[in-house]
């Protein structure tokens, strides 16, 4: 056990200080700080809100049209950040790897985990924001946003897991990135309700996990109003494997990383 | 003691695959000052990252019973982008060390002043040794593994390096690649002599000193 404790005692340390160094590099330490992580998601999410707002009036499947935008962009924004942070990480942090307490694995998660508390302050703020001008309702169900956003966030880690060695072995993924990303506007469940969907179709969107995550945090906020549609299972059945296959790709790729 | 066995490394050369290493056997005892002797390119520097952790090779075993430094060049194990003392930072915490007492010892050893509040980047090859030193001395390992930077810098930073390291640290082990010679002579008491790939191991420097001047 004791060795057990050690370990975790220098997980735990890596990983903080690898967070700490990687906010320094990225914000510093002028004006805000490390608070601009949240400011990329809030501007974005507000601003695509009210662009439909003006576009399509103020209510979109019976509830507060920016409500609902933000509700469904923040993630999908995060999936983004998270993917496109993984994509060379490796090779980006090379010099890292002279110190052997230090995984590659602990790359990716130290990256992923500062995009989610990033997005889920932004998260916070915007709905506080909302709600002081009446636009964001007190959540249905705070549980299931939660577990919403943590199927959410694990299908984003098992997915990065993946990107990241696999970007190492082939420059040619890296520019099919930006373009995969944004052919997951559709499947990630952001602008639309599945419940509004044909039969059809909405068997289809439901092949994609974080379909299943996004109703849930929709249902947590909303309520059963929004006519929510998922499953715990399957979720699962796709990112689990998911993680397996990404960790066994790590494993490879740091066998094989050149460092300078 | 660190056993490296039967060490081979290759790395992409266009389609194929040039193999630096073909089969290194060595073992570096509690308290052993071995030298790396070979012409540029020999695989001096990829060897010391295979003790190092920092690569791993392509088949053999490293076995390790005492702890060793990261390998200690001008560039690799500090950020370019951060200032000295952020680099300090992040090293006494990645191994867990106090920063009060490992910024004392960087400044006092590194004697940079106002530079340690510079990006490392701005850094001559002369400041960046030092501050490498530095890090390193602080942690305090069982064996340094040290790759070329040995008595570069100013007469001062010399003589500093020398007692630090050989007289404060006579018992450590240490793997040295260097040209200079002379110091190796002077240092260490075995020699590993990489040429083609293959390396052999002589008990008697002077030896491998010879041959190597040989090549």
């Amino acid at each position: 056990m004791a060795s057990l404790s050690k370990g975790w005692d220098i997980q735990t340390r890596v990983i903080g200080a690898l967070m700490l160094r990687e906010l320094t590099t990225r914000f510093g330490r002028e004006n805000i700080g490390f608070l601009w992580i949240m400011a990329e998601p809030l501007l974005f999410a507000v601003l695509v809100g009210l662009l439909w707002r003006v576009m399509k009036g103020p209510l979109e499947y019976g509830v507060d049209i920016v409500a609902f935008v933000v509700s469904g962009y923040i993630p999908l924004v995060l999936f983004r950040s998270v993917i496109m942070r993984a994509v060379n990480s490796f090779t980006a942090n090379g010099s890292l790897m002279y110190h052997r307490q230090i995984k590659v694995l602990d790359l990716i998660l130290v990256r992923f985990i500062i995009e989610l508390i990033g997005h889920m302050m932004a998260y916070l703020a915007i709905a506080t924001a909302l709600r002081a001008f009446g636009m964001f309702p007190w959540p249905h169900d705070i549980g299931f946003l939660m577990l919403g956003w943590g199927y959410f966030s694990l299908f984003t880690l098992s997915v990065a897991l993946i990107v990241a060695p696999l970007s190492e072995m082939s420059d040619i993924l890296e520019k099919f990135i930006p373009v995969t990303t944004y052919l997951m506007v559709p499947f990630s469940g952001t602008f639309f309700l599945v419940g509004v969907l044909s039969p059809e179709a909405a068997n289809v969107v439901l092949y994609s996990p974080p379909v299943h995550a996004m109703e849930m945090m929709r249902f947590g906020v909303f309520g059963p109003a929004i006519d929510p549609h998922y499953d715990f299972i399957y979720p699962l059945e796709f990112s689990l494997p998911c993680v397996a296959i990404g960790l066994f790709l790590c494993r490879v790729v740091r066998r094989r990383l050149v460092v300078e | 003691m660190i056993v490296c066995q039967d060490i081979r490394k290759s790395y992409r050369a266009g389609h194929g695959r040039h193999e630096v290493l073909k089969g290194i056997n060595l073992t570096i005892n509690k308290g052993e000052r071995v030298a790396l002797l070979g012409r540029n390119g020999a695989g001096k520097s990829t060897l010391i990252k295979q003790i190092g952790g920092v690569e791993m090779p392509d088949s053999g075993r490293i076995i390790r019973q005492m702890t060793s430094s990261w390998p200690i060049g001008f560039s690799g194990g500090f950020q370019g982008s951060l200032t000295g003392y952020d680099n300090a930072r992040f090293i006494a915490r990645i191994y867990g060390r106090s920063y009060a007492e490992m910024r004392e010892f960087v400044e006092d050893f590194t004697e940079l002043g106002g530079s340690l509040k510079m990006p490392v980047k701005t850094y001559s090859s002369g400041m960046r040794a030092r501050l490498a030193f530095a890090l390193s001395l602080a942690i305090e390992f069982d064996c340094y593994l040290i790759d070329e930077v040995i008595l570069v810098g100013d007469q001062n930073f010399q003589r500093k390096c020398h007692e630090q390291l050989f007289e404060k640290r006579a018992d450590r082990a240490m793997v040295i690649a260097s040209h200079d010679v002379h110091t190796i002579r002077n240092i260490c008491n075995r020699a590993l002599l990489i040429h083609n790939g293959e390396g052999a191991v002589y008990d008697d420097v002077a030896e491998a000193i010879n041959l190597y001047e040989a090549l």
